[in-house]
């Protein structure tokens, strides 16, 4: 296996109708996940975990927490004086989304893949949870002599190509005579001119579309089993460090099956929920089946049941929000929820 | 203020032999304190948030752990293209190896470091203790008072006088006299090993100090005497939040302790005065469904499917079903076995439990010290 052979390119232009709840103030690939991660950390860990040491985020909208939150890559040990991160937001918001890896958008930094200088490109979305080590994928892709590489599990693409770096800027530049508008729209093309190839994949993976999903892939890490799959040690799942300090778990505290980050405040019952960074559940406050995201507040005497609360609302004292439907409640970012709303 | 240049020296290089096996392989201030830092991080947190971003680390005892946490020191934002950390370890000069023979001789061999920083005040640390406080509330103290040297100072117990280095002090804050460990204390004004000096009035004291053969070369031993001798101007800078020396295995015990009381004075939850650290990034802590957890403290990488009570539980811990955690702290990575009863005890980083030990101390009021070795003495039973 060659060092440094592979370069990485994280399309997230993507803008998922079913996850606009989540996406109204961020990029997809932003979208908080597991107590402490963004959706984009999944593959960045697995790219940087499978030796990738260049990686090209295609960005469009919305993605200033999606910045924020990658800074320089060095949560990634991406702050490289050679290679390292790149960030490339699309020239233009009137593009038309085009599928997995726009090659106008590409085309728009024709310089980046000119100037690399690894021999191979994965392309990938940004929104998949999964653990994955891509360099098996190159050595089967190099093995059976492939154009393109497709990664697949139980048959259906998840969005993650393989293909020399020479046939991408071949794909890039020609695109107006081939009219292929993205890599996706290639290898997918029943007549395609090139070798086309499947890589099975039999490990975890949701690939973060729609709430509902969103929801059922967050639920799945109560699953042990995926649990230590996603978490692996030797393959860490690295995201930007917070200086939180330990979580306080205070007298009248009660958790069972959760998942809770750091500097979060315990003083109520927890069950069956995702704690993120730096929230507070009050006394005497019930929390089940949710998804609860950083810097949350719940005061005291609430009920909350099978809802997912975005980043720094306010529950009052007292509210109580059930959600017996079958879909997934979303609390926006920032509101304030009184007891007024109980029902 | 603003062009009054303030260097930090902190003395790093105590074995803290009362830690016993906590100190064996790791200098003092390496030594893992409230579920996710260690001590040194305090220091060096209030440096940054003090705004001073010029740091020397003294070391000599067991550095290697110390150094590589330290590092560039960006887990402090001290990576710094002017000033920054620069660790101090001894070295080699033209004639011979110094060994630091007391906390002065460890100044007294980097003058060369004040001298290429020239700072206008120095500040001396100690990498031993636990307290959040703004040095630069002091340095403009010291500047106020037109001060040779200020020792930042605390009210103790009477009953525990004389085991600090105590002062008196006249209605001006100025030190009257100054007694390491006095048998009969005439004040309880401690010093917290905490100095500002003005860096020519240090480097004279130290260069004198290195000339005088019957010195032990120690701050308080024999730079603040000397100072106190000269005449200089020495003042106390009266500090009243939470700080604790963490020197022995029951002191570090009861300091872990305290972060679960709300009312000790040390909020690790205020971001305005953040603790930094190395962050281990590892995933939440998966908490099960069995188990028990409140009064406590629990860091991310945890799984717990026993019962945590009124503890300090630190990364990459595991406590299994049935469990029971009492009055304790558990190092990183430490596995507690199923059905295992655990109180009043530090767990050393990487121990294993075995499934089914307990573990109480013989004598009410000790703390029990377990590392990988002496857990065998708890197997028999």
């Amino acid at each position: 296996m060659l060092k440094n052979s592979l370069l990485g390119v994280i399309d997230a232009t993507a803008n998922h109708k079913g996850l606009q709840e989540l996406t109204i103030h961020r990029s997809p690939a932003a979208v908080p996940f597991g107590g402490r991660y963004r959706l984009v950390d999944f593959i960045l860990s697995n790219m940087v975990n499978s030796d990738i040491r260049s990686v090209a985020i295609f960005p469009k909208f919305q993605y200033r927490s999606l910045m924020d939150h990658l800074g320089s890559g060095k949560n990634w040990d991406l702050n490289r004086k050679r290679d390292g991160l790149f960030f490339f937001p699309s020239p233009s918001l009137d593009y038309p989304v085009t599928g997995l890896g726009s090659l106008d958008h590409f085309a728009a930094n024709i310089d980046f893949f000119m100037r690399s200088e690894q021999e191979y490109t994965i392309v990938a979305n940004a929104c998949t949870i999964f653990n994955m080590d891509f360099k098996p994928v190159l050595e089967c892709h190099i093995e059976a002599g492939c154009d393109i590489t497709a990664i697949r599990k139980d048959g259906v693409s998840l969005d993650i190509f393989l293909l020399k770096t020479s046939l991408l800027k071949e794909l890039i530049l020609t695109r107006h005579e081939t009219s292929y508008l993205s890599i996706r729209d290639v290898a997918t093309d029943p007549n395609s001119p090139f070798t086309l190839c499947s890589y099975h994949y039999d490990g975890f993976a949701s690939m973060i579309d729609t709430v509902e999903k969103y929801y059922e892939a967050s639920m799945d890490l109560f699953l042990p089993k995926i649990w230590s799959e996603l978490f692996a040690m030797e393959r860490p799942i690295l995201t930007k460090v917070k200086d939180e300090p330990p979580t306080r778990y205070a007298e009248g505290a009660s958790v069972k099956n959760a998942m809770i980050a750091n500097g979060c405040l315990i003083e109520g019952t927890v069950e069956n929920s995702i704690i993120a960074r730096s929230v507070r559940i009050g006394k005497n406050s019930i929390v089940k089946n949710c998804i609860i995201m950083q810097k949350t507040k719940v005061e005291e005497s609430c009920i909350l049941e099978g809802a997912i609360l975005d980043k720094d609302v306010i529950v009052e004292r007292g509210a109580h929000i059930k959600n017996s439907g079958p879909m997934p409640f979303v609390i926006r970012k920032g509101s304030v929820q009184g007891a007024w709303m109980n029902s | 203020m603003q062009n009054k240049k303030v260097v930090a020296m902190l003395l790093a290089g105590g074995q803290g032999s009362r830690l016993h096996s906590l100190t064996k392989e790791i200098a003092k201030p390496a030594v893992p304190f409230g579920g996710k830092y260690r001590i040194i991080d305090f220091p060096l947190s209030n440096c940054t948030n003090s705004g001073i971003h010029t740091v020397g680390v003294l070391t000599q005892y067991q550095p290697l752990v110390l150094n590589s946490y330290i590092g560039i020191g960006s887990a402090w934002d001290l990576d710094r293209k002017e000033g920054g950390v620069t660790v101090l370890p001894p070295y080699a000069a033209a004639n011979e190896v110094k060994w630091y023979s007391g906390t002065a001789s460890a100044i007294y061999q980097n003058l060369n470091y004040l001298k290429l920083h020239q700072p206008d005040y120095v500040l001396i640390l100690s990498g031993d203790h636990i307290y959040k406080m703004n040095y630069e509330k002091m340095l403009e103290d010291h500047i106020d008072k037109g001060a040779d040297a200020t020792i930042s100072v605390i009210e103790v117990p009477w009953k525990e006088a004389g085991r600090f280095g105590i002062m008196s002090v006249d209605h001006e804050r100025r030190v009257m006299d100054f007694m390491e460990k006095p048998l009969e204390p005439n004040s309880n004004l401690a010093s917290m090993g905490i100095y500002i000096f003005n860096r020519t009035v240090l480097e004279t004291a130290l260069k004198m100090d290195n000339l005088d053969l019957n010195s032990s070369h120690d701050f308080g031993k024999d730079i603040i005497p000397r100072l106190l001798r000269e005449n200089k101007k020495v003042f106390a800078y009266p500090f009243n939040g939470y700080w604790k020396d963490v020197g022995t295995v029951k002191s570090l015990w009861e300091a872990n302790m305290d972060l679960l009381d709300d009312a000790c004075g040390l909020d690790l939850f205020d971001i305005s005065w953040r603790i930094y650290s190395v962050n281990p990034n590892q995933p939440p802590q998966v908490i099960g469904e069995n188990a028990f957890i409140k009064e406590s403290l629990i860091n991310e990488g945890c799984v717990v499917e026993g019962n945590i009570n009124r503890s300090v539980v630190f990364q990459g811990v595991t406590i299994k079903a049935g469990a029971k955690v009492f009055k304790s702290v558990i190092m990183p990575d430490a596995i507690i076995g199923e059905g295992c009863i655990i109180e009043k005890a530090i767990i050393s980083p990487g121990v294993t439990v075995p499934e089914g030990t307990k573990i109480i101390p013989a004598v009410s009021d000790e703390v029990v010290l377990i590392s990988q070795d002496s857990i065998n003495e708890y197997l028999s039973c």
